[in-house]
C-alpha cells in the first residue's frame, strides 16, 4: 500500500508514475462539477474557458456538488457525467474523481489521453473538513450544480483506472 | 389526552437529523462484524473511511453525505391513539424543519412538471422544498405512535429494482434473482459496503412498501438465515467497498415477506442500499 500526495496542477509524469490502487491524497485547487454543468463545460471553446479564467491542464474534476450539505463523489457512471470525461481529459483534465465502474470506452479514452479515474468514499463530514475555499467558477444559475473552484487539503481517493487497468477487473481474483 | 402536534413536529425533525448525521447502533455493529472479517487493505480502508465519517459527523451533527437523501416516513399508528389531519401535518412541518436544521442538500427542482423533467427552471435554494412523498401508515396495537424518518440516497435508486419473479412456487427461484439483481446492484453501486433491503409483496406498490418496510424497522444485529444466504452470495462476488474488491460487498441484508398472491409469480422490490444507510431514526410518543 502507497499514499501519494498529488498537488494540482497535475503533471503528464505524475500520471504516467501512478498504478491501479494507489493511495492518494489531493491538495491545491480543483473544479467540482456533476450531470448538469459537464456538459456546459465540453461545450465551451478554450478561448470562452479562458475568458470565465477556468483552466483545464492539469486539473481534476470531483464529480460532485457543492451545497451547505457539503461535498462527496456522486456516481460518475450517470450518462452526462460518463460522456465529459473523454473530451475532458483531451482538453487537459488529469484526473477525473468520483465513484462507481467506467465503461471500456471511457477506459480506453482516459488511456489515450493520459489521464486517470479515482474513487472516494461519501465521506462529507471528513470531506469537507479538507475543503479551504470554494467560490463559484461557472453557470451560478446551476445552483449547487454549478461549476465550483475549490482549495483542498489531502482529499482521499485510490486510483481505480489508469493505463487501461481497471481496480473493478481485478475483484474476483483479490476478493 | 392526546400528543400535541407542536410535539410531534419537533420529534420529526430530531428524528431527521438524527437519521441524517449518525448511524444506528445497528450499522455500527454491522460494520464491526465486516471489519474483523475483512483481510484486504483497500477494503479496510474504504470501511474506516466509512467508520470516521460516522464519527465526525455523529460528533458534529453533520450530514454523513452530501445527497442527504429524499425523507420518507413510515408512522406506525396505536389503535386507540388520536391521530389525525392536524398530526399529518406537523409530520410534514417537522421533516420541512429537520432539513432546515440538518442542513438537507437544497436538491428541488423548480417548476411545473415538463419543467421538473427536464430541470429547465433551475433549482430551490432552500433545503425544505425537498418534500417527502405520501407516507406509510400502519396501524399497531396500544395507544402510541412511532415516527420513523429515513433518507434515501439517489445512488441506491438508480440500481434498485421492482420487477416479477416467475418462481413455479420456489423459495430458491426467488432467492436466485435476488441474489442476481443485488450482485448487479452492488457490482454499480460505487458506495458499498450495502446493506441489502428486500421486499416480497403482490403488487409493486406492495414489495416496495414491504421493502421500505424492512429499511424502517429490520434488525442488522439479527439475521434470519435467508438475509445471511443473501448476503453470502453477493458477497461471493467480490466487489468489495467502492468496488475495490474484498470480502465484504455487503454488510447485512433485511428481507421482508408480506401476503402473497395464489400464482406462479411474486413481485420483489431489491434495494442495496449504500454505505451510509439505512439512514434511519424512530421517535415513539404517546
Amino acid at each position: 500500500m502507497r499514499t501519494i500526495s498529488v498537488q494540482t496542477p497535475i503533471r503528464p509524469e505524475v500520471i504516467a508514475g501512478l498504478r491501479v490502487g494507489d493511495f492518494l491524497e489531493i491538495s491545491g485547487v480543483i473544479y467540482t462539477g456533476r450531470d448538469a454543468v459537464l456538459p456546459k463545460i465540453v461545450a465551451l471553446s478554450e478561448a470562452e474557458l479562458v475568458a470565465m479564467g477556468i483552466s483545464l491542464e492539469g486539473s481534476l474534476i470531483f464529480h460532485t456538488a457543492v451545497s451547505v450539505a457539503g461535498i462527496g463523489p456522486t456516481s460518475t457512471s450517470k450518462v452526462e457525467i460518463e460522456e465529459s470525461i473523454s473530451p475532458l481529459s483531451e482538453r487537459g483534465v488529469r484526473i477525473h474523481l468520483g465513484k462507481g465502474r467506467l465503461k471500456a470506452d471511457t477506459m480506453r479514452a482516459l488511456q489515450v489521453h493520459g489521464s486517470l479515474f479515482a474513487v472516494t468514499t461519501p465521506s462529507t463530514a471528513l470531506l469537507t473538513d479538507r475543503i479551504l475555499a470554494s467560490e463559484v467558477a461557472a453557470f451560478p444559475e446551476l445552483g449547487m450544480e454549478a461549476l465550483h473552484r475549490l482549495r483542498v487539503d489531502r482529499i482521499p481517493a485510490v486510483v481505480a483506472v489508469v493505463h487501461g487497468q481497471s481496480i473493478f477487473d481485478q475483484q474476483v481474483q483479490r476478493g | 389526552m392526546g400528543i400535541s402536534p407542536a410535539k410531534i413536529k419537533e420529534a420529526t425533525a430530531e428524528a431527521l437529523v438524527r437519521a441524517g448525521s449518525s448511524f444506528t447502533p445497528g450499522l455500527r455493529a454491522a460494520y464491526a462484524r465486516a471489519v474483523a472479517l475483512e483481510t484486504d487493505e483497500r477494503s479496510l480502508w474504504a470501511m474506516r473511511q466509512f467508520l470516521e465519517n460516522a464519527d465526525v459527523a455523529e460528533r458534529r451533527t453533520l450530514p454523513l453525505c452530501d445527497d442527504t437523501g429524499i425523507p420518507h416516513v413510515f408512522l406506525e399508528v396505536g389503535e386507540s391513539a388520536e391521530f389525525g389531519g392536524p398530526h399529518l401535518g406537523a409530520v410534514t412541518e417537522g421533516i420541512a424543519e429537520g432539513l432546515r436544521r440538518l442542513p438537507g442538500r437544497p436538491m428541488a427542482v423548480l417548476g411545473d412538471g415538463v419543467q421538473r423533467i427536464e430541470q429547465s427552471q433551475g433549482l430551490s435554494v432552500f433545503s425544505e422544498d425537498v418534500v417527502p412523498p405520501a407516507f406509510l401508515v400502519k396501524r399497531i396495537p396500544g395507544d402510541r405512535v412511532r415516527i420513523t424518518v429515513l433518507l434515501l440516497g439517489g445512488g441506491p435508486e438508480i440500481r434498485a429494482k421492482t420487477y416479477r419473479i416467475f418462481h413455479k412456487h420456489h423459495l430458491e427461484t426467488v432467492m436466485d434473482e435476488v441474489a442476481q439483481w443485488g450482485i448487479e446492484a452492488v457490482r454499480e453501486l460505487g458506495c458499498t459496503p450495502a446493506v441489502v433491503a428486500v421486499g416480497l409483496g403482490r403488487t409493486h406498490f406492495e414489495a416496495v412498501s414491504l421493502m421500505l418496510e424492512a429499511m424502517a424497522l429490520g434488525d442488522l444485529e439479527k439475521q434470519t438465515p435467508l438475509e445471511q444466504q443473501i448476503t453470502e452470495r453477493i458477497n461471493a462476488s467480490g466487489t468489495g467497498p467502492l468496488g475495490l474488491g474484498g470480502r465484504i460487498s455487503v454488510l447485512a441484508s433485511l428481507l421482508n415477506i408480506g401476503p402473497q398472491r395464489a400464482s406462479g409469480v411474486r413481485i420483489a422490490s431489491v434495494r442495496t442500499c449504500c454505505g451510509i444507510e439505512p439512514r434511519r431514526a424512530t421517535i415513539e410518543l404517546g
